[in-house]
């Protein structure tokens, strides 16, 4: 049994730690303390660096890696603090900015401190209007015991911290798009290049960051990069010659919800698997686990076949799908699994914000073909068509086979490729929303295969037993591709001998 | 200079050009919706996808890239000696890889899975980018059955309509209204396949704002699908009918270069033509929307003499010697000669060599159209010379030794005293103040040349009917000193003749031996005997025109 490894959550439980005295009581601010009294702030790039923390909020992108992105001559330079927690299925910071704001304030300040940043703006989701004046109360706290604003505890550092709250679009987490919606713009993500490390918040370099792995950042520093890398797995990256380490290291706070008996967020160390993390929370509510949605719902699903997969970065990518945001969802064998896609395509294609033509346009029309399926009214004439093959003569023609076609079926996959092609990984949008509708859409229909054509060929909705409505591994693309990772430390050892 | 490989071209090309003007230089066709050369480039139509390859070091080879590019926003910049490609190539880009026209292919299926396919009831048919490229590039089937959506028929403003359903929300008319004319009165309403162009409106949809800004009609011109429409256009043409001049705008003394659009029975609309010092790619509205003196019915067909107080058309020989008696009568210096700023270089030349050397004056005038209002935009400005050719003019009737080239006041005083007076206008709706009224009033024997009747034909004893901008080839120099080309397109109403054809027929019924046949052979006079005019040939100016040596220097 996997045990929980609280570590941002500690102290979560610890009664009115929202306010500036107790959270001083439970180190509160005294790993920022530590930060500019000890060490320079390029020390504090370099552990971050070291540590191997990777961006909470969903692309998993090394952080070390984006502050070294970041020009040091451009001033001035800007933190953006990605509260704008959307994706469907994922809770985690909702509870770091109800509960425990101060935490938040330090690893900002920490952040500010490493990048020489003195301001800062906490873009919060305009739904969160309790985490809102949580935060606003304890920004009004730390200016008031002199840990905002100008020269902080004497050391001659500057920092100012704005909240802003979004106005309840989806696409407004997406770092441009934020960007975008802070200058009081349409929410409309940017292209890349240029990141937003070199030109973001009105033109200069920013650095955007998840609550998350900002709330990272105090125990990175407080207890040191050794106690920090202990944690997690650190895997061998083979694409180059030799292996290079891959970590995963740190904890993460799991958004479970769906078929199991105690939903909720659990913080525990990267690398546990599917099925123990169902065991933590309670155990699956039902018989069977149908599949899991692994990272927040623009995340390709799993079957019951996968549950094996370690829910990490790393793993999660090598198995076709991805972490995210860590809003994992579990379904039993009642679920089906076409009202789920119906229910997450409707979601998207309410939230494309539609500046660029193939999510503007694809999105619904997906959309629309899921809701014509699920109505029952999925083109049931499903062609038989004659198989052509090498024929019994030996020569090229019609085989004496048949082949059924589902027209709905193809053309569905073909246009959510078509926005965002899930095999070669390219997408045709700006920005990677496409991605995130496609993958769903794709990997619902190829994993659940028979699913969808029971529900065409008896004109409703379908839910067929478990064994029957997924695809088995040797005809499931994702699983014959996937790759399970080695572990950095098990790699070396050969090579000693 | 950047060395690109683009397809199997090798070429070079500008620092700092993007893939789409890069391929276009090369006759190469990369389509595109949302890029405009003359705004912000928002890739978002995602239609210019373009195949970059880069060099993947585990491989150690090219290869193409992972991502397709937008052609618009890739630009071409020379590479340091390390990062060359090939070792020598700065970039290396396909157009029309199978990826690139797969792209291609998927967006134009987006793009019209909500068109109405109206295209037999659509204006822009015959000059539309959507249909053109969908035939280029295009899908021949649609294989979307769902419900299309209908966004209503908008009114914008006085000229431009929108017809939403036909929109590809490109953005080309919001950036147009935030970054040309500064205007902003367009924006986007809704989200999603949602998506509107829209002027603000209050909760009950009635307009805070309306598109009606001197610089509107250009939104209809960028817009490449038949989303924006001109109303002035509507249901009047199918763009294949009408045949196209290049041309000079005649409504100010910017000179914006314009295709005059016209067919048999008259003009049909105007455009702007892009001319990268004078106008970019733009017009004004005054300009656009302001040919329709020319199609008017009221136009001056036959020259018309004064009996009994009373003006009587008449034939072109009763006319002329009419005027012949007069002028046999006086002396030179009781004559005064008004050339046009509204005429072209070549109708002014033949004024003043008609005065010169015939009736032997040297007081000549100019005139024309009224001063107006000068209008600035962030990036285009209507001038407050409503005259096409006023610095031409000047300069071309005062070119003989001798010419004093009077305007304003000393003009009028001259007239007063004036026994005839030969005054050569073209201006549409030319008021008169009270002095020019008396002055015109006092003179003897008043022949005006002009295109429609007004108060200044009122005054005259015999008018001739002349011609406008689209119906005579000539030059026009425009207030910043380039002399272009305008050109004949449809032939004058009635009786009515070109302007210096009329001047020659005068001065030949007095005995001159002018003898020009066409405008371009004038041209090689003012080249000969006007300074600055040196080089301008009608060879020389072709479509771009030239620009004259600066008189400071």
């Amino acid at each position: 049994m996997v045990e929980e490894r609280r570590i941002l959550y500690e102290h979560l439980d610890v009664p009115d730690i929202n306010t500036f005295d107790v959270f001083r009581q439970y180190d509160g601010y005294a790993r920022f303390e530590k930060a500019i009294a000890e060490y320079q702030p390029d020390d504090i790039s370099k552990m971050v660096m070291d540590a191997g923390l990777k961006g909470r909020g969903g692309a998993g992108f090394s952080t070390g890696l984006k502050w070294s992105f970041v020009p040091k001559d451009i001033e001035p330079r800007y933190l953006c603090c990605n509260a704008d927690e959307s994706e469907p299925g994922t809770f985690s910071n909702r509870y770091v900015l109800e509960k425990n704001p101060h935490l938040l304030i330090e690893g900002i300040l920490i952040c500010c401190y490493a990048m020489g940043i003195e301001t800062t703006y906490v873009y919060i989701r305009g739904e969160f209007t309790l985490g809102k004046k949580m935060l606003d109360a304890a920004i009004k706290e730390a200016y008031e015991n002199g840990y905002l604003g100008k020269d902080i505890r004497g050391t001659g550092l500057n920092v100012d911290i704005y909240s802003h709250p979004g106005a309840g679009a989806y696409i407004c987490g997406e770092e441009t798009g934020l960007i975008e919606s802070l200058e009081g713009k349409r929410g409309q993500p940017r292209n890349k290049p240029p990141f937003p490390a070199v030109e973001g918040v009105f033109s200069k370099p920013t650095v955007v960051q998840n609550v998350e792995t900002l709330c990272n950042l105090p125990f990175i520093v407080g207890n040191g990069v050794e106690w920090y890398t202990k944690m997690g797995p650190t895997y061998a990256d083979t694409r180059s010659d030799p292996p290079t380490p891959d970590p995963n290291t740190g904890t993460k706070l799991y958004c479970i919800s769906g078929d199991v008996n105690e939903p909720g967020v659990y913080e525990l160390e990267l690398g546990l698997t599917c099925s123990e993390l169902i065991e933590v929370a309670g155990g699956l509510r039902g018989k069977e686990v149908k599949a899991v949605i692994p990272g927040g719902s623009s995340a390709p699903i799993l079957t019951h076949y996968e549950l094996d997969t370690r829910l990490d970065f790393t793993s999660l990518t090598l198995a076709k799908s991805m972490l995210g945001s860590g809003g994992i969802i579990v379904m039993n064998e009642t679920r089906n699994i076409v009202d789920c896609l119906l229910n997450i395509m409707k979601f998207y294609a309410h939230e494309s914000c539609g500046q660029c033509t193939p999510c503007r346009w694809g999105t619904p029309w997906v959309r629309d073909i899921v809701q014509r399926i699920a109505d029952g009214n999925g083109r049931k004439d499903t062609i038989t068509r004659p198989k052509f093959g090498v024929a019994e003569n030996g020569r090229w023609g019609d085989t004496g086979e048949t082949e059924e076609i589902y027209e709905d079926l193809d053309l569905l996959e073909s246009v959510a490729n078509n926005i965002a092609n899930v095999d070669t990984m390219t997408w045709n949008t700006i920005c990677v929303f496409g991605i995130a509708v496609s993958w769903p859409a794709v990997s619902y229909l190829r994993k659940f295969r028979p699913e969808f054509e029971a529900t065409i060929r008896e004109g409703k909705l379908v839910t067929l037993p478990i064994a029957e409505a997924t695809v088995p591994p040797e005809e499931n693309y994702a699983y014959q591709q996937r790759f399970v990772p080695k572990e950095f430390a098990d790699l070396e050892q050969p090579s000693e001998e | 200079m950047a060395f690109i490989k683009l397809n199997d071209l090798e070429i070079e090309v500008e620092d700092g050009t993007n893939v789409v003007e890069a391929a276009r230089q090369n006759g190469i066709e990369v389509p595109h919706y949302c890029y405009h050369p003359g705004l912000t480039r928002p890739a978002n139509c995602r239609m210019c996808l373009v195949e970059p390859h880069v060099f993947f070091p585990p491989a150690g080879a090219i290869v193409p890239d992972r991502q397709l590019a937008t052609g618009c926003t890739t630009v071409l910049r020379t590479a340091p000696p390390e990062r060359k490609l090939d070792g020598k190539y700065d970039f290396i880009v396909y157009t029309d890889s199978p990826r690139v026209k797969k792209a291609r292919e998927d967006i134009l299926e987006f793009l019209l899975v909500h068109h109405p396919l109206d295209c037999p009831v659509c204006d822009q048919a015959g000059e539309c980018d959507l249909q053109d490229y969908t035939y280029r590039h295009g899908h021949d089937k649609s294989r979307y059955l769902e419900v299309k959506n209908v966004p209503p028929k908008k009114d914008l403003g006085p000229d431009v309509l929108l017809y939403s359903t036909r929109c590809v929300v490109c953005t080309r008319c919001i950036r147009f209204a935030q970054e040309v004319s500064g205007t902003g009165e367009l924006g986007l309403i809704n989200r999603g396949s949602h998506d509107e162009i829209d002027i603000p409106r209050s909760h009950d949809g009635v307009p805070i704002q309306v598109l009606d800004n001197k610089l509107a009609g250009n939104v209809v011109d960028i817009c490449p699908v038949g989303a924006l429409i001109s109303k002035d256009f509507l249901f009047k043409s199918r763009p294949w009918f009408m045949e196209k001049a290049n041309s000079v705008c005649s409504g100010c003394s910017v000179g914006c270069n314009i295709t005059v659009e016209y067919k048999a029975d008259g003009v049909y609309r105007l455009k702007p033509r892009f001319h990268e010092d004078v106008n970019q790619h733009w017009m004004c509205d005054d300009g656009r929307l302001g040919y329709h003196y020319v199609n008017s019915d009221d136009r001056l067909q036959l020259p018309l003499k004064r009996v009994d107080d009373e003006l009587t058309p008449t034939h072109w020989a009763d006319a002329l010697s009419v005027i012949q008696e007069q002028l046999s009568e006086v002396e030179a210096e009781n004559i005064v000669v008004i050339g046009s700023a509204q005429g072209t270089n070549e109708d002014n030349y033949v004024l003043q060599q008609f005065a010169h050397e015939v009736l032997q004056t040297t007081q000549l005038g100019l005139f024309g159209q009224l001063q107006g209002e000068e209008h600035k935009f962030p990036q285009f400005t209507i001038e407050a010379d409503k005259n096409p050719n006023t610095a031409g003019a000047r300069t071309i009737l005062g070119s003989a030794n001798g010419n004093v080239v009077l305007e304003g006041d000393a003009l009028w005083e001259k007239v007063s005293g004036a026994k005839v007076v030969y005054l050569v206008s073209g201006a549409p709706e030319r008021p008169l103040n009270e002095a020019e009224k008396a002055a015109l009033e006092s003179v003897d024997f008043l022949i005006v040349q002009d295109i429609l009747p007004s108060e200044v034909t009122q005054l005259a004893d015999v008018v001739l009917p002349g011609t406008t901008f689209a119906e005579k080839d000539g030059t026009f120099t425009n207030s910043t000193g380039w002399v272009q080309r305008i050109r004949k397109t449809i032939d004058p109403p009635g009786e009515a003749r070109v302007d210096w054809e009329i001047t020659q027929q005068l001065a030949k019924q007095l005995g001159s031996e002018m003898n020009y046949h066409f405008a371009g052979e004038i041209a090689l006079a003012i080249a000969e005997n006007v300074p600055d005019y040196a080089d301008a040939t009608h060879q020389n100016i072709g479509d771009a025109g030239i620009k004259l040596a600066d008189n400071d220097q």
